[in-house]
């Protein structure tokens, strides 16, 4: 679309203005999110206190590992993009939607069992249900709000990568791609302190 | 690979590599220290300004150009 038209008299803002109000606006965003995700991390502390649940460490260890490779490989596609290199920006884009499926698998199949599933000598599914007390109600409002973050995470990704396939993107506009980006980016760093609140910070309860 | 390429991916590599040794870290602490509270808020805050300031480009807030 031209910036200047016969009907909006050049009322556009430039692309540079544009970019500079949305980024603002989706950081604004991420503030506003930080009052759920913070309620939440206080509720831990305030119910838990010095307490938690028994879990797998080695889950925990796996899937944090693996949401911050896939925030790796988010930044590599935008790194890709802003240089037009869509090979790299395309691969990685995939690879960054599958390690997020994977954590998200990894939550909620592995650690909230939602198949009851239990191997005789493997203690990598959980047993915490929503029911149990503070410690099944708390874990499952944090990552269960975590979990629907990485989806719409993947979806966005995988709508970017679509778009990206149709060549809709260049290293002079790829705000949908930084956006999106930011948005994995964010989910990363909630996971960054929600991960040792749940795993590692007090003595099984 | 001209340069500025060369460069963003080696600090993305970079930041992975922070990244992968502080949650060793967080995990070794976190599975022989008795109270590690305070030092696991400490790497996580350090992981999280490392996230923000080298893949979400929060400095972009507030400069002009762009792209």
């Amino acid at each position: 679309m031209s910036a200047v038209t016969h009907h909006d008299h050049g009322h556009e803002p430039p692309y540079a203005v544009q970019i500079k109000s949305n980024r603002l606006g989706l950081w604004l965003f991420f503030f506003s999110e930080l009052f759920l995700f913070g309620a939440l991390f206080v509720a831990r502390f305030s119910l838990w206190g010095n307490t938690r649940p028994e879990l797998s460490q080695v889950v925990g260890l796996i899937v944090t590992s693996i949401l911050l490779l896939s925030g790796f490989f988010m930044y590599r596609a935008e790194s890709a993009i802003a240089h037009d290199d869509r090979k790299t920006f395309l691969s990685s884009l995939l690879i960054a939607a599958v390690l997020g499926i994977i954590f998200f698998v990894g939550v909620v199949v592995v650690e909230w069992n939602v198949f009851g599933i239990h191997v005789e000598g493997v203690e990598l599914f959980g047993h915490l249900k929503p029911t149990d007390g503070v410690f099944g109600g708390v874990f499952f409002a944090m990552t269960g709000m975590h979990a629907l973050h990485v989806l719409s995470g993947v979806a966005l990704i995988l709508f970017v990568w679509n778009n990206g396939r149709k060549g809709n993107y260049s290293s002079d506009r790829h705000w949908g791609v930084e956006g999106t980006a930011l948005y994995w980016h964010y989910v990363d760093v909630i996971w960054i302190f929600f991960y040792p609140a749940l795993y590692l910070i007090g003595h099984v309860g | 690979m001209n340069e500025s390429k060369a460069a963003a991916y080696r600090l993305g590599l970079i930041t992975l590599l922070i990244l992968a040794v502080l949650t060793a870290v967080e995990y070794i602490i976190g599975v022989n220290m008795t109270n590690p509270a305070t030092v696991l808020f400490v790497i996580a805050l350090v992981k999280a300004a490392v996230v923000v300031q080298n893949f979400m480009h929060i400095y972009r807030l507030w400069r002009e150009e762009s792209h």
